[in-house]
């Protein structure tokens, strides 16, 4: 291992920190602009006078609430089936021996080549002949089955002792009882990142969403909020960041509250 | 099963609704100035659906333009097109090229032919109709103005009734109006022409004040580098770089009307579809007046069309093409050019007695229709969206300073052309 010198520190501290700072500048910002007046947007003097009239103006020109009861409906089917199905789907390909088994793999890793915009228009006709036009169920479905879960589970899965394996089976567990008790537990840091992975991306997602989704009753909160802030007549940045911190607020104080939860699975997991 | 249950459900529901007894249109669209405006669409609707009970119509509000656009695209190739939507005039050709829209000519009874389609200001017809076919049919249309803040004419030592009648004098009244405060910072701009995002339709108006046109009815043809375009380019460029009477850079549209009320702009340039916003939120008096031309008058139009989509029966299109004669017509239309300030755009909107009432209360509102006579269409073409984002990157890239206008727009220019080469 080589040491790092005092100059090496200071290198690595000082780039940090500016990444930082990068980062939370625009947030800072929306804050800022949120917590002023109208007239503070664009003006920065420490004295400026505060309000929280911009959240409740904002509250009240959209239906936020039921926005953000989509998307908390949303993630939740989303992440609820993906674990189940995808963990099932990674503990056969570990363990199990099946006919095809690495030409299924392979089409499941070619899951995660393909850009899923480039299927807007297929997955728009699957669900129309579903019936499923602007429902909820319709913005998770093409995304229960996901690639990138199924790979990273079986990954790890693959990492478990077999003896662990074979003492459970010994001790005359089932199949499902085997993945129920030895696996499943043992696999829960990758759950969680991949559940972390899952939930930022459902909770940002926009393009799918926008183009399946036709009402109030359906729209997460990123199709809810761009129709908010439509710009023409003028935006009021304001109002629009005040918005912007309430649709981000949930995730951001997620991951505050659990940040070192989230570093140390995102570490054991090995996605980094 | 459950997936099985709603597909029996909906395929149920689909059967009733082509029925006789029912007709159950969609209709998607946008509002490009604020969600508040929505309300005004959805109360149409609700209006023409409780004096027409064999229709059904489900206005769905999609946001901005380009979202609509993209949602209409994915539903016509999913087979999910509804039969009505407004996106902008200058879609056509786009939408004529991705087969996506029907002419509303089969729509039409002769008669309504020459009173309806007729009936509607040329200047908005120029982007609804090519190969001798009405493809659109104008609702929120507008065209750009110039505001003025009476109260810093005042202060200025201007008639705060006159406001610049061509480009010399906004450059003279600019210099008049632009303040600095004791350490040299500039307090209040002269003028603010807002340049973020689609620059190219603010200077379609400086270059028709200058005598020039971009581009023939047929869509294939672009004269982005002509003396006219050139010389319109410089005198922007100039406002910033020489008279010293805007502020440099690129400058946002959507922070136009604020920098208005804020006082940090004494003149904007901006559409008309902010009228009702301006009047509501501007804690001074103000005036409005026509873009001042560098030779004449001159201003491009803007905003949405009706479009009848593909992939619906002949009876719903005739149903939803029966919904726009309404929504059209002039009691219907005079409501939401009140509510928006959106130019209502055919003639005899302006002689019902609500919209009288309202220009008598209101001139303001009475420019936008007078400008009309100068007006031209805005930049449309094949390929219109690669077309304008060239035009709008040259203009960018002479505002900010990095290319000589000349330069820019030849450049500009020879890439259309080579675009454009195959629809020839």
């Amino acid at each position: 291992m080589i040491h790092d010198t005092p100059l090496d520190r200071i290198l690595i501290r000082s780039a940090g920190t500016l990444l930082a700072l990068l980062w939370i500048v625009p947030l800072a910002y929306a804050v800022w602009a949120a917590i002023h007046p109208p007239a503070f947007e664009a003006r920065f003097d420490l004295t400026a006078p505060l309000t929280l009239a911009n959240f409740t103006s904002a509250w009240d020109q959209a239906p936020f609430a039921r926005y953000f009861l989509n998307t908390i409906l949303l993630v939740a089917i989303i992440l609820g089936t993906q674990l189940v199905l995808c963990t099932l789907a990674a503990f056969a390909f570990a363990r199990l021996e099946f006919p095809g088994k690495s030409l299924l793999f392979a089409l499941i890793l070619m899951q995660m080549l393909v850009m899923p915009d480039i299927l807007l228009v297929e997955n728009y006709r699957t669900m129309r002949s579903l019936g499923l036009v602007d429902t909820i169920l319709a913005i998770g479905l093409p995304y229960f089955a996901s690639g990138f879960a199924i790979f990273l589970l079986r990954q790890t899965f693959m990492t478990i002792p077999k003896e662990l394996d074979e003492a459970a089976r010994i001790e005359g567990c089932s199949l499902l009882g085997v993945l129920w008790r030895v696996y499943v537990p043992l696999g829960k840091p990758a759950m969680l990142a991949f559940g972390l992975v899952s939930v930022s991306h459902h909770w940002n997602n926009f393009l799918w969403p926008l183009i399946i989704t036709n009402s109030v009753e359906t729209r997460p909160l990123t199709v809810g909020l761009s129709i908010f802030a439509t710009t023409d007549s003028g935006t009021s940045w304001a109002v629009i960041n005040a918005a912007t911190l309430m649709t981000s607020a949930p995730l951001l104080l997620g991951f505050f509250l659990f940040q070192r939860q989230f570093v140390q699975s995102f570490m054991r997991a090995g996605i980094k | 099963m459950k997936l099985r249950n709603v597909f029996f459900a909906s395929s149920a529901i689909a059967a009733l609704g082509t029925g006789a007894s029912a007709t159950d249109l969609e209709f998607y669209f946008p509002v490009a100035v604020g969600g508040a405006a929505a309300d005004t669409i959805q109360a149409l609707t609700e209006e023409y659906m409780a004096n027409n009970a064999d229709v059904k119509i489900d206005a769905i509000y999609t946001g901005s333009y380009a979202d609509t656009t993209t949602k209409a695209i994915t539903a016509v190739r999913g087979g999910n097109a509804p039969q009505l939507i407004i996106s902008l005039s200058t879609d056509m050709f786009t939408f004529i090229d991705e087969d996506m829209i029907v002419a509303w000519d089969d729509f039409v009874t002769e008669e309504e032919q020459t009173d309806w389609i007729g009936g509607f200001y040329p200047a908005f017809m120029a982007n609804s109709q090519t190969e001798g076919k009405t493809w659109g049919i104008p609702f929120q249309r507008s065209t750009p103005v110039l505001y003025w803040n009476k109260e810093a004419f005042k202060a200025a030592g201007l008639n705060p009734e006159e406001g610049p009648k061509n480009w010399a004098e906004m450059v003279e009244m600019g210099k008049a109006l632009t303040v600095k405060d004791d350490a040299g910072n500039v307090t209040q701009w002269g003028v603010h022409i807002p340049s973020s995002g689609f620059p190219s339709w603010l200077w379609t108006g400086i270059v028709a004040g200058n005598g020039g046109k971009l581009a023939d009815d047929t869509g294939t043809q672009v004269t982005f580098n002509s003396d006219a375009a050139v010389g319109a380019l410089e005198a922007l460029v100039a406002l910033s770089a020489t008279d010293e009477v805007m502020a440099p850079g690129i400058l946002d549209w959507g922070g136009t009307p604020k920098a208005f009320f804020d006082g940090q702009a004494a003149m904007i340039w901006t559409t008309t579809g902010n009228l009702t916003n301006v009047r509501t939120n501007a804690p001074f008096d103000f005036g409005v007046g026509f873009l001042p031309g560098l030779q004449q008058n001159g201003a491009p139009t803007g905003g949405g069309n009706f479009y009848l989509l593909k992939g619906s029966s002949d009876e719903e299109l005739q149903a939803a093409a029966d919904f726009v004669k309404w929504v059209t017509a002039p009691e219907q239309a005079a409501k939401w050019t009140i509510a928006t300030g959106y130019v209502a755009p055919r003639p005899d909107v302006w002689e019902t007695d609500t919209m009288k009432a309202y220009t008598a209360d209101f001139p303001q509102a009475l420019v936008a229709r007078d400008q009309l006579e100068y007006a031209v269409p805005e930049l449309s073409t094949f390929e219109g969206p690669k077309v304008t984002q060239l035009l709008n990157s040259a203009l960018e890239s002479a505002i900010t300073g990095q290319t000589e206008p000349k330069a820019a727009l030849d450049g500009a220019q020879a890439a259309a052309e080579a675009i454009l080469k195959p629809y020839y």
